[in-house]
């Protein structure tokens, strides 16, 4: 009885022993798989980022081709249709193919290294770029349109002589800015700043920076095209250093040339009949004059139509 | 232990406004030959402030008295907890005590005042025992029980930002309205004198339009969806409040100019003109604003520092100053609160508009010191 006992504890423990053996057998089999497994799945995540680096590219290489895309098909229209303008284009143009090949360059680098920030921020410029470029083709569209219509009208014969000769006289005028003529409608002449000291009735011109107190200018517009119920002239007082001059935050402020923004000292708006000849005034005070050259400037639709330089010593 | 925290906390705010206003304390530059200096500390919904404000005999005539100094802390006294209620008097304190010995401002060319903000929200909360408490410590400590500390209403706020933002030769055509971050406020003066004010008021304001927006994105958090919701959300604000609110001020009829201010207008003028950095003021135009809106939408990236100093050509220009400030606009509004607060303002903006009169525009970036500004010239010629 006390054998059978012992051999069947023997058993037992041997049976236990067998199972111990299979199970760390086990643990060590799937540990071994494991590392296996980890390994491959290293090797896939390194595939994994190759794909994302080129799901990048490719995301950055759609939206640089759609880009260039929305752009040909109306630029194409406006480079036809474009002489006067043709140089600012070109040199429009020239900056952003330069950011084009540029951007090319990036994405053509194939290397995990490949700079997709720079890549994005660059698309960013050219997208800017683009809208910038696809405005001005607006903007050469409509003046071109205008100018067509201008056209259309002085070729028509006239019964009116008088109109004719008027006519006569404004294809004959010359204007300051000679490469913008098509655009403008205004010519300014008999520009006036003046340096003013004292006040209401007892002030007098002076040429003294130091004794100053306002800078009052005056110029007369002319347009034998059009009737304008708001027409505006843009006003730019330079300062012998650079600066514009500006009376207050509230009178000055931003417009566009076809060089970029600019910064005016005042603005008029007015209303305006065809043919006549007005005369505008204005005033700007600040703190303290400068000795030296001071530019006054007329801009009219973003074109300069007339300058005069002003000295105080 | 808590007690052991509260104090660790208390000493810290303390400790950081106290290294903030020393670090802030540098020589001012007076602008005008025949002028005084004030100062005007304000407790606000989100801190203290104070501004040192140089006021020229013409100041009220041109519009131009220069801020020499504009400093503010972040308490958050309408919290109304014990650190933010410490914070706010250590503040306050603080400001007085710089004001009096650093700058060497008298006494009586101090002005301390409590803003609209903090008052509606002190009633709302049955907290006013709260500002009595910090008034009267805030005297306790320097031995001033006589010394004025006004609660400023919603109307004399606005009224006084109009009589500090606008110069006198626009006071009687021009409405303000300032929009903030919970609501919008305003008005002007209809009758040709500056007793007599109307006041606007919107419940809608940059962060509430964005919060409502937020509340309808549900799964779809993209920049697409955001600005469906937003079209929405102004749809119904225009049409059940703004068109309302705005007929209703009888301001069209009587303003050549609406000049906006608040976070907003800060916002707009700083990285939509950044040549005019230096202006306090930028005009602008209804599509100005509208094809801002539209490059927020499409090419936000375009608004970093990085790309504006890019654009800008003008050599005379200080591109540090306008660096600095358009990061600032970028780290306090985020391309969402920008969609939201300029989503707003177009709103508002195309009240004015109309095919036989356009109203001139402007965004006005000091509003913030506009009010305090006022207040202190009012009292400071009395």
């Amino acid at each position: 009885m006390r054998d059978a006992k012992s051999l069947l504890l023997l058993l037992v423990s041997l049976l236990l022993v067998l199972v111990s053996f299979v199970l760390i057998w086990t643990w060590g089999y799937r540990f071994y798989n494991k590392d296996d497994a980890y390994n491959v799945n290293a090797k896939i995540l390194i595939t994994d980022s190759n794909a994302i680096v080129n799901r990048i590219r490719d995301s950055l290489q759609k939206v640089y081709n759609e880009t260039l895309h929305s752009l040909d098909t109306r630029l194409d229209s406006t480079l036809v249709n474009t002489d006067s303008v043709k140089a600012k284009l070109d040199v429009k143009l020239n900056e952003f193919f330069k950011l084009s090949n540029e951007i090319t360059a990036i994405l053509k680098n194939r290397s995990n290294s490949a700079d997709f920030n720079t890549a994005k921020r660059k698309i960013g410029e050219l997208q800017s770029k683009a809208d910038d470029l696809r405005e001005k083709s607006r903007v050469v569209e409509n003046e071109n349109k205008k100018l067509g219509g201008i056209l259309d009208q002085l070729n028509t014969p006239q019964k009116d002589p008088d109109r004719n000769i008027k006519q006569v006289n404004f294809e004959e005028k010359p204007t300051p800015e000679k490469s913008n003529a098509e655009y403008v409608l205004f010519t300014a002449s008999e520009l006036k700043l003046a340096a003013m000291k004292g006040a209401d009735e007892k002030e007098t011109e002076t040429t003294q920076a130091d004794a100053t107190e306002k800078l009052v200018g005056s110029f007369t517009v002319l347009n034998n095209n059009m009737q304008l119920n708001n027409a505006e002239m843009i006003i730019v007082v330079l300062q012998p250093d650079g600066r514009v001059l500006k009376t207050s935050a509230w009178e000055s402020g931003t417009f566009n040339t076809p060089e970029g923004k600019r910064i005016y000292s005042y603005k008029l708006n007015f209303n305006y009949l065809k043919g006549e000849a007005k005369r505008l005034l204005f005033s700007i005070s600040t703190d303290k004059y400068q000795k030296g050259n001071y530019t006054m400037q007329i801009f009219y639709n973003g074109t300069m139509i007339g300058k005069m330089v002003k000295s105080l010593s | 232990m808590k007690s052991y925290m509260k104090r660790l906390i208390l000493l810290t705010h303390v400790f950081l406004i106290n290294i903030f206003l020393v670090s802030g304390q540098t020589s001012y530059v007076q602008k005008y030959a025949n002028s005084s200096v004030f100062a005007g500390i304000e407790v606000g919904s989100k801190g203290v402030k104070m501004s040192l404000v140089e006021m020229d005999k013409n100041a009220q005539q041109n519009g131009a008295f220069n801020i020499m100094k504009d400093t503010s802390v972040n308490t958050d006294f309408i919290s109304f907890t014990q650190p933010s209620y410490q914070a706010t008097l250590a503040a306050l304190n603080k400001f007085y005590d710089v004001a009096i010995t650093d700058y060497k401002i008298p006494s009586d060319h101090i002005f301390t005042a409590i803003s609209s903000g903090v008052n509606i929200q002190a009633e709302k909360e049955n907290k006013i025992n709260w500002i009595d408490q910090l008034i009267s410590a805030f005297r306790f400590n320097f031995n001033e029980p006589e010394r004025k500390v006004s609660i400023v209403s919603v109307r004399d706020e606005a009224r006084l930002s109009h009589l500090g933002i606008i110069p006198d030769a626009r006071r009687y055509n021009t409405f303000l309205i300032d929009i903030g971050s919970g609501n919008t406020k305003g008005g002007y003066f209809p009758n040709d004198n500056t007793k007599d004010f109307r006041l606007f008021q919107l419940s809608w304001g940059t962060k509430s339009v964005s919060n409502a927006v937020e509340k309808r994105l549900e799964a779809d958090i993209t920049m697409d969806n955001f600005n469906r919701q937003l079209t929405r959300v102004l749809t119904t604000a225009e049409n059940t409040e703004i068109a309302y609110a705005i007929n209703e001020s009888g301001s069209y009829p009587m303003s050549d100019n609406v000049a906006f201010s608040g976070g907003i207008a800060w916002a707009l003028a700083t990285i939509m003109f950044p040549e005019l950095i230096e202006n306090s003021v930028v005009p602008v135009t209804y599509e100005e604003v509208l094809n801002f809106s539209e490059k927020l939408l499409k090419h936000h990236n375009n608004l970093s520092d990085y790309y504006i100093l890019k654009t800008i050509t003008d050599k005379t220009l200080d591109k540090e100053m306008i660096g600095k400030e358009v990061k600032r606009v970028n780290q306090v509004f985020d391309q969402k609160s920008l969609m939201a607060g300029t989503g707003l303002l177009l709103k508002i903006m195309r009240q004015f508009e109309s095919v036989y009169e356009r109203k001139k525009f402007y965004l006005v970036k000091n509003g913030a010191v506009g009010w305090i500004s006022a207040y202190v010239n009012q009292n400071s010629t009395k």
